[in-house]
């Protein structure tokens, strides 16, 4: 065959992205300053002064030890949630489902931690992570098997069990986890003792150092073992994937479970270090961050993990420029858009 | 009289491959010029360069008396080439007419349908394409499809039109009905560059043949003087037309045997192939070729009866477990199944082997094993790459399927099923997969060899079938073979 015409680019390929390795750091500073540049038109549209707003966002960032801690805790179940993202769509397994996850995941851990009170702290702790990732996995579980047995398209099936898992919440907030009397939708504060330990100064919980862990595991498993091959040649063909033995609603359940866990893990780990409560809303959005993640990091999970830090980052500072200059809330919303969209087209190309 | 198209001292250069390396290419009007040579040997970029699809690093474009440099292929089909490819660029949602009309300024901005639907009428006639304008292209065959191309070419008043691999994806009675409006076109007094591995079209079509070989000019003849072992020759500088070596049926077991095997549409199939034979398998495409390689490699489920492999049941076994029960296959479809193009070539050497020792301990790859077996395989193969890390979609069509054999054969599987394995490849490069699969044969293993190309099929099979709607229509050994009755065999439907 002449290459003259080669059939059209692998069309069962549903998710390629590599990143743009030529030139990288003049490419992110250019994507900086554009966004640097429409933030400032922005700002100046909402009659404030751009180089006071960029301070305060820096500040906000990097200001304080404190404020870097309280980036870090942001990121956390971003990275949990968006390194699992990351191989599923590898394996062109297209997961919309951290939402619910998330939130399953901060259920679990919640209801372990009321179940039994009295039990030690760091037991109870453990067994709250553990409950968290199961219940997270179970809500993935739960659209993996609608999607491989009703053939459901996998979109369909984790996006609407967001909706199904954020009500549950709701519900069980109102009911049997409710802190009666409170005035909101929230469970009883959890005792000091299950509380994830905090780094001194910086003041932020292990739950990223375990994210990081978990995010390097996961890129170790796709790069040096078969399983992760058996993704890789998924994720390019699915045709060549079954002939080369592998079974795709094996990884698809693999992938999803461990997906599915990872997030929940990530809500887990917000509940037991953050908010030491479930609170309604409590991970409105993260889903939809992990994705960002995902995709910005190239579906190289090794690299979700600057990815997740650069969201936590850019969001940290965003709101702190928010609540020290007065703009509104939309349009440090729409400042943050920009910039994830600049540095997404000066760092991920499609294969 | 000066020539249509003059190309002189074409040269293009891609990193330190010299892909053309000094080319002359005359095509003179009412002239089919042949471009013959193996994958990889300078034909593709030549007309890359010819089309502007690539701009040459040396060497000069002279078409109807003009220079043509850094042109684009909106200018080469300005100034009358057109290039038809093996693939081809239409709508299929659309008519002919619109499919014409498409792009085309003559169309006019209010659409003149009707004036243009006289034209390609008309045209039609002349040329006997037999093409109703109001037809869509998605209900017509694809011989008829790659007529449209030409009618394309021809009404905007191409001189000299491409064909590359026309012939490939068609039925013999498509090929010819295809060499008759080339021949047409030619007392029309067009120029066209046909671009074929097929030596009986060159011989029933072209007045003379450029043969390419690395970039150069190898050969160049008159048809009516040059006869096919010496084409052939000419093409890959050695004699590929040997008849292969029959070997007479083995009495030992069948080393894969089907009993009353079905799936969905084929069957009820009963068949036995022993060690050391090549049971070739013929029959026009669609009659459940490729459900039976399916259904045997285990990617398609059987609806009934049974597969043994060695005596073993494996009518069930996941592909898997049926490679590792000794059972190679090489499917048709190169491009999606049997090779991922953009992993490496060292990746597709182990594409099947990745979840077994050596290639992975415990789950874990062992990249330093699977390196060397690939340096290995690739000096066995003849793989010609820079380096195993090469990416497979980078090779040409020849050496893909060479990582391919290589894979399938470095295990010595007890049964290879081969489904099209010479599709596209040139003379050297079909020669080099027959060679192996016949010595896999004499190495005690049992072949099926799936092809929809005859001639092959009689080249190959010890024992030769006929496949017609799904079923068996007829087994002969090669030397009982009576060609009349193949035919027939052929256009038998299953009731």
């Amino acid at each position: 065959m002449s290459n003259l015409a080669q059939p059209p680019a692998e069309v069962s390929q549903r998710f390629s992205l590599r990143l743009r390795k030529d030139g990288l750091l003049p490419r992110i500073l250019l994507a900086i300053s554009l966004s640097l540049a429409v933030a400032a038109v922005l700002i100046l549209l909402a009659q404030k002064n751009p180089l006071d707003a960029f301070a305060a966002m820096l500040a906000g960032a990097f200001g304080s030890p404190h404020q870097i801690g309280v980036a870090l805790n942001r990121t956390s179940p971003y990275l949990f949630a968006g390194a699992g993202l990351a191989l599923c769509f590898r394996a062109g397994i297209i997961n919309m489902g951290s939402d619910g996850q998330i939130a399953m995941g901060g259920i679990g851990a919640t209801a372990t931690i009321l179940a039994w009170p009295g039990t030690p702290g760091a037991v109870a702790a453990i067994a709250a992570l553990i409950a968290a990732a199961l219940a997270g996995a179970l809500w993935a579980g739960l659209a993996t098997a609608i999607h491989l047995s009703r053939r459901v398209h996998e979109v369909l099936a984790t996006l609407l069990l967001n909706f199904v898992a954020l009500l549950l919440v709701q519900f069980l907030l109102s009911s049997a986890l409710s802190q009666p009397g409170a005035g909101f939708l929230q469970s009883p504060l959890m005792p000091r003792s299950v509380w994830l330990p905090r780094i001194p100064a910086f003041d932020f919980h292990i739950g990223i150092i375990l994210a990081i862990i978990v995010a390097a595991f996961v890129s170790f498993l796709l790069w040096k073992t078969s399983f992760g091959f058996g993704v890789r040649v998924a994720g390019r063909s699915r045709p060549a994937a079954a002939y080369a033995g592998f079974s795709i609603a094996a990884i698809t359940w693999q992938l999803m479970l461990g997906a599915g866990a990872m997030a929940g893990l990530g809500g887990g780990v917000e509940i037991l270090g953050l908010q030491h409560r479930l609170i309604e809303g409590f991970s409105n959005g993260f889903g939809f961050k992990a994705v960002t993640v995902a995709l910005l990091g190239a579906l190289e999970p090794a690299l979700t993990i600057p990815a997740a830090l650069f969201i936590g980052f850019l969001e940290t500072g965003a709101l702190s420029m928010q609540r020290q200059i007065g703009v509104p809330s939309s349009l440090v919303t729409v400042i943050e858009a920009a910039t994830i969209l600049f540095i997404l087209a000066a760092t991920v190309r499609r294969t | 009289m000066a020539a249509l198209l003059e190309m002189r001292g074409m040269v293009k250069v891609y990193g330190a491959l010299r892909a053309n390396d000094g080319i002359d290419l005359d095509v003179f009007a009412g002239e089919i010029v042949g471009l013959l040579g193996e994958n990889g040997s300078g034909k593709s970029t030549l007309m890359k360069v010819l089309f502007g699809m690539v701009e040459a690093d040396g060497g000069g474009i002279v078409f109807r008396g003009r220079e043509l440099s850094g042109h684009r292929p909106g200018e080469a089909m300005a100034v009358g080439i057109a290039m038809i490819h093996q693939h081809f660029m239409l709508v299929e949602a659309m008519t002919v007419l619109e499919n014409i009309m498409l792009g085309w300024p003559e169309a006019g901005k209010l659409l003149k349908r009707q004036v243009i639907a006289e034209k390609i009428r008309e045209a039609s006639r002349r040329l006997g394409l037999d093409l109703d304008p109001e037809t869509r292209v998605a209900d017509l065959p694809l011989g008829r499809r790659q007529r449209v191309e030409i009618l394309k070419a021809v009404l905007r008043n191409a001189e000299l039109l491409i064909l590359d691999e026309p012939t490939s994806n068609l039925a013999p009675a498509e090929v010819r009905d295809l060499l008759v409006v080339l021949k047409r076109l030619r007392s029309e007094g067009k120029g066209i560059i046909f671009i074929t591995h097929k030596m009986p079209e060159v011989i029933e079509a072209c007045d003379k043949v450029v043969v390419l070989r690395a970039g150069k000019v190898s050969g160049k003849a008159v048809v009516s003087g040059a006869d096919k072992a010496q084409l052939a020759e000419m093409m890959v500088g050695r004699d590929v037309t040997t008849p292969y070596v029959m070997k007479a049926p083995e009495k030992g077991a069948a080393r894969i045997g089907m009993r009353q095997l079905a799936a969905k549409s084929i069957g009820p199939l009963d068949l036995d192939v022993r060690g050391g034979e090549i049971l070739a398998i013929a029959g026009v495409d669609g009659n459940g070729q490729l459900e039976l390689a399916e259904t045997l490699a285990g990617l398609r489920r059987a609806d009934a009866g049974t597969i043994t492999l060695d005596a073993r049941d494996i009518t069930h076994a996941t592909p898997a477990n049926r490679t590792k029960a000794g059972l190679a296959y090489m499917p048709a479809d190169r491009s999606m199944t049997a090779l991922v193009k953009s992993m490496t070539i060292m990746e597709n050497l182990m594409l099947r082997d990745i979840q077994r020792p050596p290639y992975s301990l415990r789950g874990l790859l062992t990249m330093g094993f699977a390196r060397r077996r690939a340096e290995a395989l690739m000096s066995q193969f003849d793989i010609r790459a820079a380096s195993p890390l090469t990416k497979a979609g980078s090779l040409s069509g020849g050496n893909q399927q060479k990582i391919v054999i290589a894979r399938e054969l470095a295990r010595q599987p007890a049964v290879l099923v081969a489904h099209q394995p010479t599709w596209g490849l040139d003379p050297g490069a079909t020669r080099f997969v027959l060679e192996r699969i016949i010595a896999l044969r004499d190495a005690g293993s049992a072949v099926i060899y799936i092809s929809s190309e005859l001639e092959e099929v009689l080249a190959i099979g010890d024992r030769v079938a006929v496949l017609a709607g799904g079923r068996l229509a007829g087994l002969v050994t090669r030397n009982e073979v009576d060609m009349p009755q193949i035919g027939l065999w052929m256009s038998e439907r299953a009731a």
